[in-house]
């Protein structure tokens, strides 16, 4: 119990539990069913995937702003590149694309020296424009064939009688906990993102820690891409618009500080839950939905001014 | 010797035909009339307005023209390109009033500078006295457009071919966008005077957090029967959550109806598939060609026309589907038409 209180997602579990108590009080009915918990879930998997790889970088005491542009630009070249490349080839390279984008960003934010939040808004910018150009502003489809594809159908639909995406988050997210919590790179990588100075000190190259960082948030965005798309293979310029702002906030309502050096894995996949249960109980309630980007922002401060005081509870410097 | 003489010869016609040019140039006025719009790289729309300036082009070869467009739905984005429009004194000027407000002060000091303005696709919603006052108005009307296909659901839920309406909602990507509120208000007054109640629901442009949207909406609605997609490509997102929570969506006596709008690829095998019950045409080549026609005329011989010009709705079912499917393919061509069909 002690070592639950003492984690880094602890306040987006009572984030969790006090959500499920207010949306079952005012909506019980509503809210238990199968199909409010099939799309609140799956659209939470999705949305994981791109708050988890925010979070890894957020550790690390840096920013990723493109990575919904990034998970489009996956998105456009995996749809886009099949019918020269077939679905294993245009998976991969949409793949590798995302990574490219993740290793030119980290080259500039660490050989160059340069802030990552101005970084990362350019390549939000520059990215967003290739999807422009690349499409021509149309939408693209997949080909009969395309969408009975094996792989295709790995990644989209359903997988041992439930949704592929969650499947994959549930694979994902143990991994990179794993990664994160008993592996030298994760001890790495928090204590680049705690104190630089003194991870040099002790050996870690902390430059490299950051490049691998970058180069995973971008492939977990392009991940997160092809697997919309797989389920629903339809292309659209404005695919992944904004999603790095509700990235960014799973990942600080699941615990992760700005300041660096503390988050989770679970923390963030809760934080994503948090957003989209949101977005899902104000249209169930009947708030207009433009109503729902006000009540992220509202609940982002809310997770912040409480993470930040139940860190310095448990005697973190914040 | 003779290849000599050849190359003379032809350099000598090269240099009177040259000369005949430069007199004909010497004597024609060249303008440059600018398109401001809304319509960017990101709608498939802009090929149809971009390919009619072209036409227009070949048409009157005296006349430049320019398309410039913005991408992110901003009003603020849109007032600043037209701004930059109006500084490099073009011949005249095409825009969508997206925002009556935020466009009147911009247009009216490039209309008292002598720039004739052309509203196009989107006109100043306020009445005739309070108006930016431009030549005129080419496009569809929003308000009809809502209202026609509504009306036309009706007509098909009386004669038993689709469900009586109940609860319609009008799923729009742009909260701010005029035209989009104009399109649900007529499906609006159309379905509540059958006694449907009528909801607008903001889903965005994103296409996962679209479809979530409208499924919350759909999942805490659960008599909503008809959804009225104001854009054409949101339309196969929303038969595709209505499907996955079997709800019945394609065109029948029972289930979810669905509607949507534009002659795109998408809205127009969206019908032929028994997908969508109906789309709209809101004429977008005559759009790109009509305002610069019009613009042409009032610099050459100071026409103005007397009223709006109205290029739709047209509406788009089963019966014209096909006729409709064989024109938009000349103007796409069969590559992009098929690649943009999302179905």
């Amino acid at each position: 119990m002690k070592q639950l209180v003492r984690s880094q997602g602890f306040g987006a579990i009572i984030g969790v539990v006090v959500m499920l108590v207010v949306f079952s009080l005012i909506d019980f009915s509503g809210w238990w069913t199968a199909q409010t918990i099939t799309n609140v879930t799956q659209f939470t998997a999705i949305l994981s995937f791109v708050a988890m790889g925010q979070a890894l970088v957020i550790m690390t005491k840096e920013i990723d702003l493109s990575v919904g542009s990034v998970y489009g630009l996956a998105g456009v070249a995996f749809i886009t590149l099949e019918p020269s490349f077939g679905v294993p080839g245009s998976l991969v390279i949409a793949l590798v694309m995302a990574a490219f984008v993740g290793l030119l960003q980290a080259f500039a934010v660490v050989k160059g020296h340069l802030p990552s939040m101005i970084v990362t808004l350019g390549g939000l910018f520059a990215v967003r424009g290739i999807i422009y150009v690349w499409t021509g502003g149309s939408v693209h489809n997949f080909s009969a064939d395309a969408r009975i594809h094996p792989v295709t159908r790995l990644f989209g639909g359903e997988l041992f009688g439930v949704e592929a995406a969650i499947f994959w988050l549930v694979v994902v997210a143990a991994v990179l906990g794993i990664v994160l919590w008993a592996t030298p790179f994760g001890n790495r990588l928090l204590a680049t993102g705690g104190s630089r100075e003194s991870a040099e000190s002790r050996g870690v190259r902390t430059d490299r820690v950051k490049i691998w960082t970058f180069v995973l948030c971008s492939l977990l965005a392009g991940f997160a891409g092809i697997l919309t798309l797989c389920n629903q293979p339809q292309t659209h310029v404005t695919l992944g618009e904004n999603m790095e702002l509700e990235a960014i906030s799973a990942a600080v309502i699941g615990g992760c500080l700005l300041t660096g050096g503390r988050g989770s894995i679970i923390g963030a996949v809760l934080g994503a839950l948090i957003v989209v249960s949101f977005r899902y109980e104000l249209i169930a309630l009947g708030a207009p939905s433009s109503w729902y980007i006000t009540f992220v922002g509202v609940v982002l401060i809310v997770a912040i001014i409480f993470n930040q005081k139940l860190a310095r509870f448990l005697g973190h410097s914040v | 010797m003779k290849f000599g003489n050849s190359i003379l010869l032809s350099a000598l016609m090269a240099a009177t035909a040259l000369g005949g040019i430069a007199n004909a140039q010497d004597g024609e006025k060249q303008y440059r009339f600018v398109m401001v719009s809304h319509i960017g790289s990101n709608d498939p729309n802009m090929g149809w307005l971009t390919k009619s300036m072209e036409e227009f082009e070949k048409k009157y070869p005296n006349v430049k023209t320019e398309y410039i467009s913005t991408n992110n739905y901003s009003v603020q984005e849109h007032v600043r390109l037209l701004e930059q429009a109006i500084s490099t004194q073009p011949d005249g000027i095409a825009v969508p009033i997206v925002s009556s407000d935020a466009f009147e002060g911009p247009l009216r000091k490039a209309i008292e500078a002598g720039i004739p303005v052309v509203a196009f696709n989107i006109p100043d919603g306020r009445p005739e006295g309070e108006r930016i006052p431009y030549l005129t108005y080419v496009g569809g009307d929003e308000y009809l457009t809502g209202k026609k296909l509504g009306e036309y659901a009706l007509e098909k839920a009386e004669a038993g071919e689709i469900p009586k309406p109940t609860h319609v909602v009008c799923a729009s990507h742009d909260s701010a966008h005029q035209g989009l509120k104009a399109r649900c208000a007529g499906m609006k007054d159309a379905m509540e005077k059958a006694g449907a109640k009528v909801d607008e629901l903001f889903i965005g442009a994103e296409p996962a957090t679209a479809r979530n949207t409208l499924q919350s909406f759909l999942q805490a609605n659960p008599d909503t029967n008809y959804i009225f997609t104001v854009a054409g490509w949101s339309s196969p997102w929303a038969w595709g959550v209505a499907n996955e929570m079997k709800l019945d969506p394609d065109v029948d006596d029972k289930g979810v109806t669905v509607l949507t709008v534009d002659e795109g690829p998408v809205s127009i095998e969206g019908v032929r598939a028994g997908h969508v019950l109906a789309t709209n045409s809101q004429g977008f080549w005559l759009q790109g060609y009509a305002p610069m026609e019009w613009l042409y005329w009032n610099k050459e011989f100071g026409y103005a026309p007397q009223s709006n010009i109205l290029t739709g709705p047209v509406i788009i079912n089963k019966d014209n589907a096909d006729k409709w499917a064989e024109l938009v393919r000349g103007v796409f061509g069969d590559k992009a038409y098929d690649e943009q069909n999302t179905w």
